[in-house]
């Protein structure tokens, strides 16, 4: 009950909390920001989310649309997973409409096809091959935003938004690696502290991680939403919990002195 | 009556009289999309019910979400896989006439339903040996490569660098961590004496991350919950929660 009003409480009052982009974060962003001024740059973003975690991956969606819409970089979608169809299209619609996009210019989304790592590898070969059709239908061969677009290697940019199975690791292992692409992954939280390794060997450019790391890229492209907002609650109820800690240890340190545990 | 029937409608008689208010005072719409919100708060209620115990409303709430869940995904496979691959290249080819080859992993595919008639069982290994042989044939390389060697290099940096700071440090603590934690691991060694000591840090290293795994995770699950109660609050009891 402590943890739910930790929650509740601090959504009905407006209070201000630093929120600093962290080098992880920032990277991904400086890599989008760099292709500003180059000519039909296009970033593919892979949803690999489902609604269990929207709260987490939906805001880095919109956060990373709306990054790539304000400077004019094209985008185009894909996934590995079916849950993920309806959250990317919503994503896509709600970014495009704000900033005036249009669909199969600006941005396409392909959808779904089964496969996973398969996919991967797949689009690294032929794109076109892979999804000669997007999600509405129109030929991928025609379409000005994927007609160049023959490999992963024709990307300036891969993201991938994911919540597990198939995911990062997948990305890595049957595309970065084998068709040389600059790869950035944003995840839950839960999932971050596997991804730290990639990081480190370059295999991943940059990570955006849990809500924490959708309210920081939020602050950066300078449209705060649902990401900052929810920093109030999560650092209350954090503090809360690193209270319960210090008391539960107190009490039992306490006892053990007493010779009671 | 049990105790816990009583709750449950309770729980319901509260629910339909929150939702009657809401829409009298105009604050929900009294059409499909008021009544979808309503459906979503209310299966969201039915699902946090399980805090209380297991009970029907979160059994209903848990077999609707099922079902919906497997009616999805065979749209979209239908749509985007079964549809665009199968169907369409075989049989509304257009000028360039039916893609025959796609009846290759077609029939793969379709041999592992023999799985269900007994004495055709023999077909779906020909399927599975497929799909073992292709997985393991492209999974072994690539993730030898990409988990493996590809991670030895930045474990193996060189210690000292023309200057001395945290990236220094960091090569050190690297270091440390693998050694350790790669000693804690060999139980073909009895951890007494040097080994016992440098096995301790290495669950040293072990409790750290497994301290940073659990921070992550608490904040993954609060911010499911905190992404379920502004749903709540913002769009089915339409409180406007502040934003900023």
């Amino acid at each position: 009950m402590t943890i739910f009003l930790s929650v509740c409480i601090p959504l009905l009052i407006a209070f201000e909390l630093p929120v600093r982009a962290t080098p992880n974060v920032r990277s991904v962003y400086d890599t989008i920001e760099s292709l500003k001024d180059k000519e039909d740059a296009t970033v593919l973003i892979s949803f690999d989310y489902g609604p269990s975690s929207e709260p987490e991956l939906q805001p880095m969606a919109i956060a990373i649309l709306t990054h790539c819409f304000q400077r004019n970089i094209r985008v185009v979608g894909v996934t590995l997973l079916t849950e993920a169809v309806g959250l990317a299209q919503d994503a896509f619609e709600t970014t495009a409409q704000e900033f005036g996009r249009e669909y199969g210019r600006d941005y396409a989304f392909l959808g779904f096809k089964a496969g996973g790592a398969i996919l991967v590898l797949n689009l690294g070969q032929d794109l076109h091959g892979t999804f000669p059709d997007d999600i509405r239908g129109n030929k991928t061969l025609e379409m000005p935003v994927t007609k160049k677009m023959g490999s992963l290697s024709d990307f300036d940019y891969v993201i991938d938004l994911t919540s597990g199975f198939p995911g990062i690791e997948e990305w890595i292992a049957y595309g970065q690696e084998r068709y040389r692409f600059p790869l950035g992954g944003g995840c839950t939280a839960v999932m971050a502290p596997d991804f730290f390794p990639f990081l480190q060997s370059g295999q991943l450019n940059g990570l955006v991680s849990g809500l924490a790391g959708a309210a920081e890229y939020e602050v950066l492209v300078g449209k705060k939403g649902l990401a900052v907002s929810g920093m109030r609650p999560q650092s209350v109820a954090h503090l809360v919990i690193i209270l319960f800690i210090l008391i539960g240890n107190a009490v039992y340190l306490t006892q053990r002195r007493k010779g009671g545990a | 009556m049990s105790r816990d029937s009583l709750f449950l409608l309770g729980f319901v008689a509260l629910f339909a009289v929150v939702n009657v208010a809401l829409i009298g005072t105009g604050r929900l719409a009294a059409d499909w999309a008021g009544f979808g919100t309503i459906l979503a708060a209310g299966l969201t209620l039915a699902l946090y019910s399980f805090l209380y115990r297991d009970n029907p409303l979160f059994k209903l709430a848990e077999h609707l979400y099922v079902g919906v869940v497997a009616a999805y995904e065979l749209t979209q496979v239908w749509y985007q896989n079964i549809l665009a691959d199968v169907i369409n290249p075989l049989f509304r080819g257009g000028d360039e006439g039916p893609r025959w080859v796609v009846l290759i992993p077609t029939a793969l595919g379709l041999m592992l339903f023999t799985r269900l008639i007994h004495k055709g069982v023999w077909l779906s290994r020909l399927s599975f040996a497929f799909i073992v042989g292709l997985g393991a044939g492209l999974a072994i390389p690539r993730r030898i490569s990409s988990f493996v060697l590809q991670q030895i290099e930045p474990s193996l940096r060189p210690l000292w660098t023309d200057s001395i700071g945290w990236g220094t440090l960091d090569t050190v603590v690297i270091l440390v961590g693998v050694v350790s934690v790669l000693v804690y691991f060999s139980f073909s060694l009895e951890h007494t004496g040097a080994v016992g000591r440098v096995s301790t840090v290495g669950i040293w290293f072990l409790m750290v991350s497994f301290g940073a795994s659990f921070g992550y995770t608490v904040m993954a699950r609060l911010s499911l919950l905190i992404g379920r109660v502004t749903f709540l609050m913002e769009d089915w009891l339409t409180l406007n929660p502040p934003l900023f």
